[in-house]
């Protein structure tokens, strides 16, 4: 099943020696038709959490991509990832958004398949088929990798992608600090009831890259920090935790992942935050104080919002959250956001983080909606013939990265650009495209795992 | 539907009613909102639930739930009044510059009224809903739906003390909810 | 010839006959209005299939013999 490609005409679109990319990348329909094939029939996809499907017979229909696809876990326990298309002809076996099932039927012409994908149920097997249907080699198309990591469940279509662990790389550090309980534990957190689903009029990609690390669009959000809707009534977020941290921007350009992080000084104590509720403020720094009893010098990274290569973002602590951008069309992205919270947290705690999610997030939160609001109109504004003759520009901080960063003696994984006095920075931009144009280019995943080959283990752009 | 045991209170009622849901759709499309938080009780309950595609048999899963999932809105007069405050910030993007907004209000039907139609203290009722968002240039959103709101008179006038929102879609077509149902 | 069987409203030890003129015993009903899970009480095309379980399609079920 794997597809080797011919470099695609369109990699050179991003131009990395002078930080810009080409607005086509972004409303091209015949590139956004490539992205589908070279990048996510390729790259690694978040799909759900195992929270999720906890029960034999759970599933939950999901999106790869342009494609709906069924997690569920079947009768004996194991999790899968199938396509959800008919094998007999194309239907898709579910159209319910989650629930609990002993089989998925499909209601064109009845084939119906068990949780574990087999295919168990033809119509008219004996006399139609004349039991010459050898039923083994029709069952639901399964994703030929798939990893549940803390929870998280990812698949990728291609067989000879790495590992998932290969796949993010040291990058894990950061992704970790979304999973792991907030005092650190590992894996501890579940979702909250409600996926948000919504349409935005924008590409795939300008969420993508605002998630990576845009700090720069803080002016986009300058009427909720006039509210205030911060877990203390105040701004967005509560920041003192960030005083006198470095701000950093990290990337793995041969990789594409990125983050912004807040790295506090050596000698930080937690702080209290969370503070309108002494229950909530309790456990916060508890938490706090176990985090930094368990992992010693790593507490002293505060994730942010980050995004792994392609279209999975996150928000690692305030609002915990992840997003995946599913494309749909050049013009259009399908939001679909996951809440987290720690599943040792007590109720109350529990329920304030759900409140402060829902007024800070989507479609219906204060912040986000003047986010989609910039996607939607830079989009509609970068489609004319006049408006794509011109690249965006990428130069912020170009060429002050560096590749060894260290602080206080910790040593931080990633090209990073140090920005607590620059305030933003496009290194993880220029990160994200970089790997874009690699996908573009690559034939197949030999030529795409560069770092086995040790060249661009962290190179600037 | 209340048992209309005096039928003349009953329609005297309703004509109240209705004309107090006119009168608040007007001061949200005239975009009036600091007068449209005056008609909420500070109690007010304002909940509008995600909408899921279930099975047959299963229709107690379709909505989330009020005060244990995730809703496009949960949440009482604080928020809500953050949410007028920041629309009146004048760099709220998303309402800036502001959408035509238009609400239709339909269906109306009492459920209850307590502790008589006569004199009522509390209205139960359920209507239907449509509004129509037009912003920038082209950008036009259709929202349709069902209501259940419960009214409370107080001095002598009807406030709004809880607002259920069952919008008849599943993935949202609006790409942001800026406006208030 | 008998209404056809909605599949919703057959339970679990109910007895049913079908095309084929056997009659199964239903072990569970997966719910979609299509199948239903059975063992095989009599089968006069194949006797060998009686006491095994199989998976019955609608449109194979002629009629409940049990209420």
């Amino acid at each position: 099943m794997a597809i080797t490609f011919q470099p695609s005409a369109y990699s050179g679109l991003v131009d990395q020696d002078n930080g810009m990319v080409s607005r086509e990348i972004f409303v091209n329909a015949d590139i956004y038709a490539e992205e589908q094939e070279r990048i996510f029939t390729r790259a690694w996809l978040f799909v759900g959490h195992e929270s999720q499907i906890a029960k034999p017979g759970d599933f939950f229909v999901s999106s790869m991509g342009e494609e709906s696809v069924i997690l569920c876990r079947d009768r004996q326990g194991e999790i899968h990832v199938f396509l959800n298309s008919c094998m007999h002809r194309g239907m898709k076996v579910c159209r319910y958004d989650e629930g609990n099932t002993p089989i998925f039927t499909c209601p064109y012409h009845g084939w119906s398949f068990a949780t574990d994908g087999a295919l168990v149920g033809v119509p008219f097997y004996k006399d139609a088929y004349h039991e010459e249907l050898d039923k083994s080699q029709w069952g639901l198309i399964r994703v030929p990798r798939m990893t549940n990591y803390k929870g998280g469940i990812w698949a990728t279509w291609d067989e000879n992608a790495p590992d998932f662990l290969e796949y993010i790389g040291d990058f894990r550090t950061y992704l970790d600090i979304l999973f792991d309980g907030w005092d650190g534990a590992e894996g501890g957190t579940e979702v909250i009831g409600g996926i948000e689903k919504w349409l935005v009029p924008s590409n795939w990609k300008f969420p993508a890259e605002n998630f990576i690390g845009d700090r720069y669009h803080n002016i986009s959000h300058r009427s909720v920090d006039l509210v205030g809707i911060g877990p203390s009534g105040q701004g967005r977020r509560d920041t003192r935790e960030r005083d006198n941290a470095r701000a950093l921007d990290i990337s793995f350009p041969e990789r594409g992942h990125g983050t912004i992080v807040f790295l506090r000084p050596a000698d930080a104590q937690p702080v209290p935050s969370y503070q309108n509720d002494p229950v909530i403020a309790d456990y916060f720094y508890q938490s706090e104080i176990a985090r930094k009893e368990r992992q010693g010098e790593l507490w002293r990274i505060l994730g942010g919002p980050g995004t792994i290569f392609p279209n999975m973002s996150y928000l690692p602590r305030q609002p915990r959250s992840i997003a995946v951008w599913h494309p749909r069309g050049p013009d259009q992205t399908e939001v679909w956001r996951w809440f987290l919270v720690d599943s040792a947290a007590p109720p109350e705690v529990k329920e304030f983080l759900r409140q402060y999610y829902i007024r800070y997030s989507g479609p219906s939160g204060l912040t986000e909606q003047d986010d989609m609001e910039n996607w939607n109109y830079a989009h509609a504004a970068s489609r004319g013939a006049m408006a794509r003759r011109h690249h965006y520009n990428y130069q912020m901080g170009m060429g002050h990265a560096v590749t060894d960063f260290e602080d206080g003696g910790l040593r931080i994984p990633g090209t990073v650009l140090d920005v607590t006095k620059a305030r933003a920075g496009e290194q993880n931009q220029r990160s994200f495209y970089t790997r874009w144009a690699d996908f573009m280019a690559a034939r197949d995943w030999d030529e795409l795992a560069g770092w086995r080959r040790g060249n661009g283990s962290g190179s600037t752009c | 539907m209340v048992v209309a045991n005096d039928p003349l209170a009953l329609l005297l009622l309703k004509q109240d009613v209705e004309t107090f849901l006119y009168h608040e759709a007007n001061l949200l499309d005239d975009r009036r909102y600091e007068e449209w938080l005056e008609l909420l009780t500070d109690d007010v309950r304002y909940w509008v639930p995600m909408r899921r595609n279930v099975k047959f048999g299963e229709l107690e899963r379709e909505f989330t739930r009020e005060g244990q999932d995730i809703n496009w809105f949960d949440e009482g007069k604080d928020t809500l009044t953050r949410r007028v405050n920041q629309i009146l910030t004048g760099v709220h993007w998303a309402e800036e510059p502001l959408s035509r907004i238009a609400h239709m209000v339909t269906n109306v039907e009492i459920l209850e009224a307590t502790p008589t139609p006569a004199e009522p203290e509390t209205v139960s009722l359920r209507c239907r809903f449509i509004i129509y968002r037009n912003r920038v240039a082209t950008e036009t959103d259709i929202l349709v739906g069902r209501r259940e709101d419960m009214l409370r008179r107080a001095d002598g006038q009807w406030r709004i003390a809880q607002r259920q929102v069952f919008l008849d879609q599943n993935v949202l077509l609006a790409k942001n909810l800026t406006f208030f149902f | 010839m008998a209404d056809i069987v909605n599949l919703f409203e057959v339970e679990p030890g109910q007895t049913i006959r079908l095309h084929s003129d056997a009659t199964a015993e239903v072990v569970s009903n997966p719910r979609d209005g299509v199948w239903l899970f059975v063992r095989y009480l009599t089968s006069p095309d194949d006797p060998e299939q009686v006491g095994a379980e199989d998976m019955v399609f609608a449109q194979d079920v002629v009629e409940l013999l049990t209420d």
